[in-house]
């Protein structure tokens, strides 16, 4: 696979002038989106824009997830090690993990077996003393000597707290993230950039947030530098080891977006509205989910949730069966919202057996039954409706065949709108059904993101052709999509594709998006 | 407009996988769940009402997680219970120590709580005598100290959890009588934790 990548270098479509902004009829941006089949290119106007203001913090793309760090220090290379090479064309891609596949449990792992040294991705948590706080593989305490190494070599590269390093050895890339009182190292033997290491190593950062705040974090280790954190995170490790997966297979995180429930505008309209009728004083958001897409987000009207802390958000209600049962209510630090303090989440599954599942989010810790109620409302008021049927049947079907787009040589394609933070995606057709495969399809994704949105040189729109398929990426201010051929297609093909598919997703707009969101 | 009439407050307290998970669902869904253990996340709450004589008393269970990351939360679990099953593992002697703790908690902060010290996963104990690691008598003599009653159940074969949590209820019956309701469950009026506020505003 190493040959076909390096006779087929990625190719940046500006310089072709193969596609370009006039490309799609400018004229009709300044049409009325409802008229209007052809999406914008205008943030705002593009398929699958909210019609209101949007629910989450503005988002414009990764930037703004990264920018935190990248003003105090950028990603930058340790002294004498060489500089950290932008990803090789001749670079492996993504290489078949033995060790996952054997199915070893992933706590068990002897630390010096082959098998351990070749997962393709480890995430350290350590503590500024040095004291192990996370593995992703084994268990921290066979880490120790490891531990020293990581901890001499974060001494070595760095003075500043909360700065990013890498270093590149032979086929690994280690990326340090210290974010005080953390150091968070990743050692990836993928051809992942520093950046997207960087993001998945913040996110560990911020589920641990999440449990404890960094305002406990801080008080801990202001008090006691050696302080055992496992302790207190006891019972977590699940919920990094599921994060860690979703990293690697959900483009959600890797776009700063989330994707919907597939469900017609007015059944959605109306679960919406017996949400926001299901109020209390103290909830901020109330949340329906079903699995990992969202149904509907109803919010306080001066505030938003960030998608990071909505994926946080998920990822515990998703990995915990404990809210199977009865009601939830746990205290929850929405980090990207606040590090200081907890909101308090009541979780419930709306009728035993389904995957709805209700997260109502108030500020505060004595409300359980206030929300309870609220939880009871909402269902009454759905139950009665045929919204309620309508959503039942959604979530028979909660995603789409990529054939109803019509068009043959496409596989798969993500598809994310700006303004409103919401993408969209078909379900993975047969070559991605494996795990493996679908890893590897998300590492392409990945590289292609990194390409548009690299620091200092971004791109607009990027083709690429391998054996196994061809891929095209394209951003505007609007959206940002991407697209997977099956490999016989053709540039051409790729780039009527684009339009086609983005009358479609106009066409279906009202169902794959949450075009009018409400507040309380 | 009230949700659900809850008579009692019951909490289940303990270190984590004692069992208190098990033991509401062995009570409330009559099953036990086998396959990788997971650990309660902040606290679950089930209301299960339960015949007295030819009364319905109506327990609200809340189901708190044991590990000490929501240790500063649990107040708000216990405050106003009517009953505490504090519960430890029959083959863990270091799940006693907690119990203990637990229990110097509750009679500092909530002595109309009555105390059910419950040892837990007593089918291990039966499979294997040499698995115990908390002595009955020891047990006994603690709850005799501390006005506790005392059960050893198993979640796994159901021996002696209804009977436990009837008790519960029995004891909340007749005690009703007696002592007049408090408030029960939280007070929506008071507002603390203004913390968070004073953060984001
Ligand atoms: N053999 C046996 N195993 C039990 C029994 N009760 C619980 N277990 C096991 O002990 C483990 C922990 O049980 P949980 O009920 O989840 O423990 P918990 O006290 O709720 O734990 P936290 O939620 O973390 O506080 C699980 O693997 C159960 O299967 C029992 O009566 N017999
Ligand atoms: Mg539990």
């Amino acid at each position: 696979m190493a040959a076909d990548v390096h006779n087929q270098p990625w190719e940046s479509m500006p310089s072709n002038g193969c596609l370009t902004a006039e490309h799609l009829t400018v004229e009709r941006l300044r049409i009325d989106r409802a008229e209007s089949p052809t999406p914008g290119l205008v943030e705002g106007t593009e398929p699958g824009a909210g019609q209101e203001t949007a629910m989450f913090v503005h988002t414009q793309s990764f930037e703004d997830l990264t920018a935190d760090t990248e003003e105090e220090a950028g990603p930058e290379s340790a002294e004498g090690v060489g500089p950290v090479e932008e990803e090789g064309p001749d670079e492996e891609v993504c290489p078949e993990e033995e060790a996952r596949r054997s199915g070893v449990r992933e706590k068990e792992e002897d630390v010096t077996s082959e098998a351990w040294r070749a997962h393709r991705k480890h995430v350290f948590v350590l503590s500024e003393a040095g004291k192990p706080i996370y593995s992703r593989y084994g268990t921290e305490e066979a880490l120790s000597s490891t531990v020293g190494v990581m901890m001499a070599l974060v001494a070595f590269v760095e003075s500043d707290k909360n700065a990013i390093r890498s270093i590149q050895g032979d086929g690994y890339r280690v990326v340090f993230l210290r974010k005080s009182p953390l150091v968070l190292v990743g050692v990836s033997r993928g051809s992942q950039s520093d950046r997207e290491l960087v993001r998945e190593l913040q996110y560990v950062y911020y589920q641990i947030v999440s449990l404890l705040t960094l305002t406990q974090l801080d008080h801990i280790f202001k008090h006691k530098q050696n302080y055992d954190l496992r302790r207190l995170l006891s019972g977590s490790e699940h919920l990094t080891a599921s994060l860690l997966r979703l990293l690697e297979l959900d483009p959600g995180p890797l776009l700063s977006a989330v994707t919907c429930l597939p469900l017609a505008g007015a059944a959605r309209d109306t679960v919406s509205a017996s949400l926001q009728h299901a109020r209390a004083p103290t909830l901020v958001f109330s949340i329906l989910l079903a699995g990992t897409r969202l149904v509907s987000l109803v919010r306080r009207k001066e505030q938003h949730l960030h998608h990071m802390d909505l994926h946080l958000l998920f990822n515990l209600v998703g990995s915990s069966s404990s809210f199977r049962e009865g009601e939830g209510w746990t205290p929850v630090c929405l980090p990207k919202f606040n590090t200081a303090g907890f909101f308090h989440a009541h979780v419930s599954y709306l009728l035993p057996g389904t995957p709805l599942c209700l997260v109502l989010v108030s500020t505060d810790r004595e409300d359980f039954f206030t929300l309870s109620d609220c939880k009871r409302r909402f269902l009454e008021r759905l139950q009665k409706r045929s919204a309620f049927h309508a959503l039942q049947e959604a979530l028979a079907c909660p995603t789409y065949p990529v054939a109803q787009v019509g068009i043959p040589e496409l596989r798969h394609f993500v598809y994310k709108s700006k303004s409103s933070g919401l993408y969209t995606s078909p379900e993975l057709p047969v070559p991605y059904s494996s795990e493996e495969e679908q890893e590897r399809l998300m590492c392409l994704y990945q590289q292609l993101h990194s390409r548009l949105h690299h620091p200092t040189r971004p791109l607009r729109s990027i083709y690429r052709c391998t054996h196994t398929e061809n891929l095209f990426a394209w951003v505007t201010s609007g959206f940002e999509l991407y697209l997977c051929f099956s490999p016989l297609g053709t540039k051409a093909v790729a780039v009527a594709a684009v339009n086609k598919l983005l009358k479609w997703i106009r066409k279906e707009e009202d169902r794959l998006f949450i075009l009018s969101p409400l507040t309380y | 407009m009230t949700a659900m009439r809850v008579d009692a407050k019951v909490v289940m307290l303990g270190k984590e996988s004692v069992g208190k998970t098990s033991l509401v669902e062995r009570y409330v869904h009559h099953r036990f769940l086998v396959g990788p253990y997971q650990n309660t996340i902040g606290a679950a709450f089930v209301a299960k009402p339960t015949h007295v004589g030819d009364k319905v008393v109506t327990l609200g269970i809340w189901d708190t997680a044991g590990s000490e990351r929501y240790e500063a939360m649990s107040r708000i679990y216990y405050r106003g219970a009517r009953g505490a099953v504090v519960c430890y593992d029959l083959t863990d002697s270091s799940s006693f120590q907690r119990a203990r703790f637990w229990v110097k908690e509750l009679q500092n902060c909530e002595e109309h709580c009555k105390i059910y010290l419950c040892g837990t996963k007593n089918d291990l104990i039966e499979a294997d005598r040499g698995l115990r690691q908390v002595d009955y008598h020891d047990v006994q003599d603690f709850a005799d100290e501390i006005g506790a009653q005392h059960f050893e159940t198993s979640s796994k074969t159901g021996s002696n959890v209804d009977e436990l949590f009837q008790k519960v209820a029995e004891d909340y019956n007749s005690s009703s009588f007696e002592v007049m309701p408090e408030e029960q469950g939280v007070d929506l009026g008071q507002k603390k934790d203004s913390y968070f506020y004073a953060c984001c505003h």
